[in-house]
């Protein structure tokens, strides 16, 4: 799905049909998926957080597609509202179906860096390794999952429930995220840098600024940096 | 056609900074209704000496100007009690209804400035139903004597109605006292009301002009809105009235009746106090680093010169301002006011003249906002073709501000005298207006392209040195020399309580008084 790829950045939308059955204690699946996806709200921070090159993500259950309005006036309707010949019943008829969806659906969206060739495997396999059981935790009530036992499994899962996405909001540079991480963390750090070392007479401020580039090891991406997915300060 | 406002159904606060017309003092008195129907004949009897927007004359069938003004408005749980149908209650605005304490997080009143630290009057709003705040009444006189025949007066109302109605003590006066009125009053020099306030700067220059009010065309430039043939014009009625058209050309929504809203506006009141001692602390400290010096620092701070108020786009360092100096006193009234206001952001798009975070560009940005970032590094230019018109960012968060500083600075070297300042906005939206500009303009910094840098006067900064405040002084994009970062932003104002008030026309008051609205 080359559309999926903004860039070096890749748009995942994943709907998994939810069971329509509940626990012993009279919960519905949907509701405990819900329920569990809220209670991630609660942690230190996103499970998520672990999955290697996550821009950003989402979940949620869609119970239903929701109605705004019948569509219609057209040059037909309009016709045969106008011509009362027409019956009543049949100009009801001629209109728009109301739409509802056959099951509720676990909704996964999410942007991560892919690269150039869109490395969805990749990232999926990655998923698989950082938090394979909190993925269990929250599939584990959709249709087809049982056949999900290891990380190709996994992978050929959510490609069956993948759509594509064609027109998505790329809110990233492109950059890999321990990339962007490093480059926030400097950022931050070079304008503290400023305020503490400024007026400073040259030699100083050069002896500083060494100190500061040792200290803050702008090749290395592993440390120091920021860790991904904060939900608090 | 141009818009009439019916100026004798207004009240005065709305139209008239009494500071700026010879009221240099005022006192604010808060009720707690006691009994529904008496209270609205208590309502009937202030309203009767209420003062309108009308405008005053020594001629013959000319309404002179009175020695003092009486102004009245009411919170939510005072419209309650004074018993408004339910259906009109609920057309008022959420934030309104919810009261300034429920927006705390929205407002920023956090650590010092967080409810619990406020004056006991506010601190206990809206916590027990006998010490809510319902009904505020504004006396601002020309003299202390005549302030005192006026608080006379109010007291004597109150006290034939001390079955409906009581005085809500709890301002904090001098070492804690605890007083039954808010007193605020002109800083004096030389026995002289200034315009300034305890930090020392110029303050009320550059209100809003709006169609409408009295002479709105004489000093629209740089007040109104700014158009795109450089000309100016004034806000639409509505961003300060209610029941008259707004910038976006509808009605701002209100409650039911029309009679009720119409010619009313909101109000929201602030006691904020000024931390003297860490200000003039931290502008020293700074002001010995800035290469500009102390003054030009304090400037940048607010974007004003703090002697006369001269904007730093006019006067931007002190070549400049002795020229800007100069043409001011030879001014009269109207030249000195156009000097002060007459200005735009355009040849300061970089912001190397008047800061991005300093005070007068945080509340009023005028066409600033539409800036994108120009070819050399911090260098921005106006992005001309992204909007309508200039203003289109900034016209529907202007805001009416009306305010007197309170207390007196005894010893410049503490923090926690009782000194401060007492300010009433005015706009047909809190939310929209007032909210928004403490929000996103005072508390966050986004907007202007400064991450989450405050507004350096009233930003609730942190100097924790885990998440320290700071803010950037822009140079000139062209010139080698830095910008220059303040760093360590103390909190110079903690705000000490406040509410959001409903401020009706004379009509309405009368409705109310007669317990006849009817929003059917």
């Amino acid at each position: 799905m080359t559309g999926n790829i903004s860039g070096n950045a890749y748009a995942l939308t994943i709907l998994s049909p939810i069971k329509d059955g509940y626990t012993p204690d009279e919960i519905a699946y949907a509701d405990l998926i819900r329920d569990r996806l809220q209670g991630w709200n609660m942690e230190h921070n996103s499970p998520m957080a672990k999955v290697p090159q996550t821009y950003l993500c989402r979940f949620f259950v869609l119970d239903d597609v929701y109605t705004e309005s019948l569509p219609g006036a057209g040059f037909l309707d309009t016709l045969s509202d106008l011509l009362p010949v027409v019956p009543d019943r049949t100009r009801r008829n001629a209109l728009p179906k109301e739409d509802h969806l056959q099951s509720r659906y676990l909704v996964f969206s999410c942007n991560f860096h892919g690269g150039a060739g869109g490395d969805l495997e990749g990232y999926l396999r990655g998923m698989w390794g950082a938090i394979g059981d909190r993925i269990r935790e929250i599939w584990g009530y959709c249709y087809g999952f049982e056949q999900v036992t290891d990380a190709d499994t996994f992978i050929t899962y959510m490609k069956k429930c993948q759509l594509p996405a064609a027109l998505f909001f790329n809110g990233s540079n492109d950059e890999p995220l321990e990339e962007q991480l490093k480059a926030l963390y400097l950022k931050q750090e070079l304008a503290k840098f400023a305020a503490e070392n400024q007026g400073l007479d040259a030699a100083t401020l050069r002896r500083n600024f060494q100190a500061f580039m040792q200290r803050v090891a702008p090749t290395n991406l592993a440390e120091p940096t920021w860790p991904a997915g904060k939900y608090r300060i | 056609m141009t818009q009439k406002l019916d100026l004798l159904d207004i009240q005065g606060n709305i139209i008239r900074a009494y500071g700026r017309f010879g009221y240099p003092m005022a006192r604010y008195v808060f009720f707690n209704i006691r009994h529904s129907a008496r209270a609205r004949e208590f309502v009937g009897t202030v309203t009767d000496r209420v003062t309108t927007a009308v405008e005053w004359g020594e001629g013959p069938g000319q309404i002179k100007q009175p020695d003092w003004t009486v102004n009245i408005a009411f919170a939510y749980q005072g419209l309650k009690q004074l018993e408004l149908p339910r259906a009109s209650l609920s057309g008022f605005s959420p934030e309104f209804i919810s009261g300034m304490k429920d927006r705390r997080d929205i407002l920023g009143d956090d650590g010092p400035s967080s409810p619990e630290n406020w004056d006991p009057i506010w601190a206990e709003n809206r916590k027990n139903r006998d010490k809510d705040v319902h009904i505020f009444i504004a006396l601002n006189a020309r003299l202390p004597a005549l302030l005192e025949e006026g608080y006379a007066w109010l007291t004597g109302v109150a006290k034939q109605y001390r079955d409906a109605v009581a005085i809500l003590n709890g301002h904090r006066g001098e070492h804690g006292a605890l007083y039954d009125y808010q007193d605020v009053k002109a800083v004096m020099e030389n026995g002289q009301p200034t315009a300034k306030e305890h930090f020392g700067y110029t303050d009320g220059i550059g209100d809003p002009v709006f169609e409408g009010a009295p002479n709105y065309d004489l000093n629209v430039r740089g007040r109104g809105k700014q158009l795109e043939d450089g000309s100016w014009a004034p806000l639409a009625t509505g961003e300060f009235l209610l029941g008259h058209i707004d910038e976006a050309r509808e009605y701002p929504p209100a409650p039911e009746p029309i009679l009720l809203s119409r010619n009313g506006t909101y109000m929201v009141y602030r006691k904020l106090h000024e931390n003297v001692a860490t200000f003039d602390a931290y502008l020293d400290e700074q002001g010995r680093k800035y290469p500009g010096g102390k003054e030009l620092l304090a400037a940048k701070f607010v974007g004003r010169w703090r002697d006369n108020g001269a904007p730093l786009v006019k006067a931007p360092d002190a070549e400049s301002k002795q020229k800007f100096d100069a043409e001011f006193a030879a001014a009269d009234q109207a030249g000195k006011d156009k000097l002060l206001s007459d200005f735009t952001f355009d040849d300061d798009m970089s912001g190397a003249k008047c800061p991005f975070s300093s005070h007068i560009r945080r509340i009023n940005p005028r066409a600033s906002l539409q800036m994108v970032k120009g070819s050399k590094p911090g260098s921005m230019i106006f992005n001309k073709d992204a909007f309508d018109t200039p203003g289109a960012l900034s016209n529907r968060r202007r805001i009416l501000r009306r305010g007197l500083p309170y207390g007196e600075v005894k010893d410049r070297s503490r923090d926690d005298g009782n000194h401060g300042i007492v300010i009433m906005m005015l706009n047909t939206d809190i939310n929209r207006q007032f909210e928004f500009v403490q929000q996103e303009w005072i508390n966050y910094g986004n907007d202007f392209q400064e991450g989450s840098d405050k507004e350096i006067l009233l930003g609730n900064h942190n100097a924790d040195n885990k998440f320290p405040s700071k803010a950037v002084l822009q140079v000139d994009p062209n010139s080698d020399q830095a910008p220059y970062m303040l760093s360590k932003i103390p909190r110079f104002i903690e705000t000490r309580g406040g509410e959001y008030f409903f401020v009706p026309s004379l009509t309405a008051l009368r409705m109310i008084a007669q317990g006849v609205v009817d929003p059917t």
